[in-house]
């Protein structure tokens, strides 16, 4: 059983694809504030935002959705579809649909350029941005991550290890065990049996191709993560686990520098310290949304 | 001694009017306190101005007619205009552009106007306990006395004595009358003294001309509400629920009408600053960091798991003896958990000892009032009266709280040691939500004792004292996870807490665990005495009497006495020599000097040579005492006048030891001291043994909580 139950359940299309999206809460709580949760990297839906939802939705309107390759939305194998623009146009879209001028996007590891972008084209609809353990290129990877971009596409050896399997030939053979490496990875926390497990089975409700597709998007952005951080003109907050191994800490204390925005570090947390801390998390949170209610 | 005095004050000229001001800290945000004179003045925020002046820029007066301010006897210099031009004087005086108004009951009417007459000065509003026109229900005694108040009562009670005549002929009692009904809440004897005491600063004929200038020429309901209306500052109103000068509805209305918030005290009466500081000082530093706008950029939560072990030790500042005691409780505990991290808010002239020993000081300790200073102040020749001081130091304590929280909020400790750090374990009870980490408390006396020269006035207040900590610790047993009393049950006074209270004994029994005595050291054996003795240059046939009173001021008249009895001494005892320890606060050159006589500004290890000597001369502290009892030393003791822990508590051990020869100060003339040197020097004693592991039995029960 969900612990809250979403108030509104639906779908827009966008260009031709339906998109679930959710609403819990009236907003009426803290002032008339709404809160997006944007979807992540594809491997996994929205149901990662599980112990936000609650909470947020008891002081803000709490609106969540799929992306176009995972959860409730339609799938799509289009790569165009996985562009920062394309996620941009589908969270407009869901908040036009929702009838919200304005919300607080809060954006996780690929989110973060999702939610930099819809801010960048759309400042009116930005309330403020947060990011967590940002998927933003302003630092150097981790050594062991180094290599992903050049054997990515390669056949994968027979004693394929660790980041190796980040391949998308792997992906095809071994999605479960890819699944369970890298959610190893991210929950690098002692005692995450729960979260390793979750997210496992929220990644194989999607599939190899969806990440196929995603990652094949990475087109030169005619502007660039500098810039618009640069430009950014609402409030923002940054929350990065201090042992991120998908993402370094570093990278989110260079995005709060750029961003001119606040930095909350979570020592000793991984990369989805919503999901292993959700109790610090969830009041770092609400202390930012709600100063921004009045 | 206040907790924080003025970095500058000044005084302007109002019209032949002096209005006296002050300036304390030097943050970005101004806050103005603007007490509701002339029944009060700025002693009013005594428990907040520590506090906001460590955040903000704090700037305070007394307002006309109380204070160090003008007495003006005429009804139109106290109008409301004049008192809100005295808030811009001081303003102006003070450089200060805009600032956030604080004020007190009927000094929100001076607030307001301000605020609609000069919009720019104020940024923001706290209105605590507001007095202000229209709003709320009026409360019917003020309704009814207004009616009484020019008339010649034949004989006025209650509110009746809120009347012209009685004001102005009988102003104590109408004082304390009025202070009694506001100060609804239990335990208030402190709060009523001071309120009593400030207004009696000023007279009848004063507070008279203020109540009728505080109504002259009042706005219309419609124009009032349409005053408050325009406010356009962010306004936070904190207030009492059982207020019986200014019902909670107006406070109520207040914020609804202004669009403020409110913070609603449930159970406080009218001085919700004064009774409860820590709420009403979070409240207001809460409300202008929002104002600020400053958010906290860089922060760090850490995970539970990932966090280090780590202790706050809090030893009590009065006196030398608990900064040893705790030194030995804390390198005990460190054996017994190695991973455990110890730090010290602590304060002169603890601090010396944790440095020499290396231990870590917090860093906000700086921000400490000096309880030592304040106890020394309260000293006259030997005489302390230690519990009034300890009432009089309310001020400190709340300050001293104030960095306490903050610094446990920030640091995640596992631990808090407080060995009688009196401000930890009251205003945990008295805030329970505000506790962090386990809390381990140490005394090593229980209950507040009057002496009889305070009659039945003292032996009240003492009672009531006692009375509230056993109501804190039934009420809130969760605060204390655990309280040792360092000593055995045998130790504990045969008294009662007061009139109707338990037994002292009875009661510590059930609730502190007694881990015994607890030493610094261990008392060296017979079989080294000598070669200590030879160590330190006292040769084998001189009797060596020494003579200390500590590391405060407070001792010098008691020195003085026994320099004067030495010579006497010493015809009867040729191979008498005296050390005179003079300590860091008495010049040794300044005391007289016989043959045979040393004065000594600082002796290091002082206590190895008690450890050693003849014949000790000595105050009537605890811990001084037990070292020779510990060392089975002869020594005479003279407890300090009015000092209830030596002359009861202290005392009391003593004799369970069968340890020292009690001195009584007043009636020991250098003949009779000298008598008691002869007889007593040499002797060999017969002391119970004092437990030597009570360090070690302390850490263990502590160690139990990490």
């Amino acid at each position: 059983m969900r612990a809250r139950e979403p108030d509104v359940q639906g779908f827009v299309n966008r260009d031709g694809l339906d998109l679930g999206y959710e609403v819990f809460g009236d907003g009426d709580g803290d002032g008339d504030v709404t809160v997006l949760l944007m979807p992540t990297w594809t491997i996994i839906h929205s149901r990662f935002w599980k112990f936000q939802v609650p909470y947020l939705s008891r002081y803000f309107r709490v609106v969540t959705y799929d992306g176009p390759g995972n959860g409730r939305s339609e799938r799509s194998t289009d790569p165009k579809r996985y562009s920062a623009d394309s996620y941009a146009a589908d969270a407009l879209a869901v908040l036009d649909e929702c009838s919200i001028d304005r919300a607080i996007v809060v954006g996780l590891s690929l989110g973060a350029p999702y939610g930099l972008r819809l801010t960048a084209l759309h400042p009116e609809r930005v309330a403020g941005l947060v990011f967590i353990g940002p998927a933003l290129p302003l630092t150097p990877p981790s050594p062991e991550r180094m290599d992903i971009a050049r054997t990515y596409l390669q056949p994968y050896p027979a004693d394929v290890k660790g980041w190796g399997k980040y391949n998308v030939a792997y992906w095809y053979d071994h999605f479960e065990d890819f699944a369970e490496f890298f959610f190893g990875q991210c929950f690098n926390e002692a005692h995450s049996t729960k979260a390793v497990e979750d997210s496992v089975r929220w990644a194989i409700e999607g599939g190899p191709e969806f990440l196929e597709a995603e990652g094949q998007e990475r087109p030169a952005s005619s502007v660039t993560t500098e810039e618009m951080l640069a430009g950014l003109i609402c409030p923002f907050l940054v929350i990065h686990g201090t042992d991120d191994l998908i993402h370094p800490h570093s990278t989110g204390v260079e995005a709060a520098r750029l961003g001119g925005g606040s930095l909350v570090s979570m020592g000793g947390s991984g990369h989805l310290p919503n999901v292993r801390d959700p109790v610090a998390f969830n009041l770092v949170l609400r202390d930012f949304a709600g100063g921004l209610s009045r | 001694m206040r907790a924080r005095e003025a970095d500058w004050a000044g005084v302007i000229d109002r019209d032949g009017v002096e209005i006296y001001y002050e300036v304390h800290g030097d943050g970005d945000t101004t806050l103005l306190l603007i007490p509701p004179s002339p029944i009060t003045h700025s002693g009013i925020f005594k428990a907040q101005i520590p506090h906001l002046a460590r955040h903000f820029r704090v700037v305070t007066f007394d307002g006309r007619g109380n204070g160090k301010s003008g007495r003006p006897n005429d009804k139109t210099l106290h109008s409301r205009t004049e008192n809100v031009n005295d808030a811009i004087g001081v303003l102006d005086a003070t450089e200060t552009d805009k600032a956030v108004l604080v004020a007190h009951c009927h000094a929100n009417w001076w607030a307001i106007e301000l605020i609609d007459a000069h919009p720019h000065r104020a940024i923001g509003w706290v209105a605590i306990d507001p007095g202000v026109p229209y709003l709320g229900r009026p409360q019917q005694h003020w309704l009814d006395t207004a009616a009484t108040f020019d008339e010649m009562l034949e004989d006025p009670q209650g509110w009746e004595l809120f009347n012209r005549h009685v004001i102005t002929q009988q102003h104590r009692r109408w004082i304390e009358f009025f202070f009694g009904s506001l100060l609804v809440e239990d335990h208030s004897t402190k709060q009523f003294e001071d309120a009593v005491s400030w207004a009696l600063e000023s007279t009848g004929d004063v507070l008279v001309a203020g109540e009728e200038g505080a109504d002259f020429d009042p706005p219309s309901r419609a124009e009032f509400e349409a005053m408050v209306r325009e406010v356009e500052v962010p306004v936070l109103v904190i207030h009492g629920t059982e207020d019986v000068c200014q019902a909670v509805e107006k406070g109520v209305a207040l914020c609804e009408e202004t669009n403020g918030e409110i913070v609603v005290i449930e159970g406080a009466g009218h001085l919700t600053l004064a009774r409860e500081p820590v709420r009403v000082n979070r409240a207001i530093s809460k409300f202008v960091k929002k104002i600020e706008g400053k958010v906290v950029t860089h922060a760090t939560w850490t995970r539970g798991l990932n966090r280090r072990k780590k202790a706050l030790y809090v030893s009590s500042p009065i006196g030398l003896g608990h900064a040893r005691r705790d030194v030995a409780v804390a390198k005990k505990l460190k054996t017994l958990r190695p991973d455990l991290e110890i730090e010290w808010l602590a304060q002169d002239p603890v601090t010396r000892v944790l440095e020499a020993e290396g231990e870590t000081i917090h860093p906000a300790s700086e921000w400490l009032a000096s309880e030592s200073e304040h106890f020394v102040s309260q000293t006259s020749e030997h005489d302390l009266h230690a519990f009034q001081a300890l009432r009089e130091m309310d001020e400190i304590l709340v300050a001293n709280f104030m960095v306490f929280q903050e610094v446990v909020e920030e640091g995640l400790y596992d631990l808090i040691i407080a060995d009688e750090a009196w401000d930890i374990d009251h205003f945990w009870h008295e805030n329970p939500e505000l506790k962090r980490g386990s809390h381990v408390w140490f005394t090593d006396f229980v209950g507040y004792l009057p002496m009889p020269s305070g009659g039945d006035r003292e032996a009240y207040v003492a009672a009531d004292y006692n009375a509230e900590m056993i109501e804190h610790i039934a009420r809130f047993p969760r605060i204390r996870d655990q309280a040792l009393f360092v000593g055995t049950p045998d130790d504990i006074v045969p008294e009662t807490f007061g009139m109707d209270l338990p037994k002292i004994r009875d009661w510590t029994e059930e609730h502190f665990e007694f881990p015994g005595y607890i030493t610094g050291f261990a008392p060296p054996s017979e079989r080294d005495l000598p070669g200590i003795r030879e160590g330190l240059g006292y040769p084998p046939d001189e009797k060596i009497v020494i003579v200390t009173v500590g590391g405060s001021g407070v001792g010098r008249a008691l020195l003085e006495k026994i320099i004067a009895a030495y010579p006497l001494a010493k015809v009867r005892m040729p191979e008498l020599r005296m050390i005179v320890v003079a300590g860091p606060r008495i010049d040794p050159t300044s005391l007289p000097t016989h043959p045979g006589l040393d004065v000594r500004g600082y002796v290091p290890e002082l206590y190895r040579h008690l450890s050693v000597c003849d014949l000790a001369v000595v105050q009537g502290g605890l811990t001084t005492c037990m070292e020779l009892t510990a060392a089975r030393r002869p020594f005479l003791y003279f407890p300090l006048r009015n000092h209830f822990e030596q002359n009861f508590h202290v005392r009391h051990r003593l004799d369970r030891y069968g340890a020292g020869r009690y001195m009584d100060y007043a009636s020991s003339d250098p003949e009779a001291i000298a008598d008691a040197i002869v007889a007593e020097t040499g002797k060999v004693t017969d002391y119970v043994s004092v437990e030597i592991d009570g360090a070690e039995r302390a850490a263990e029960r502590i160690a139990q909580l990490i």
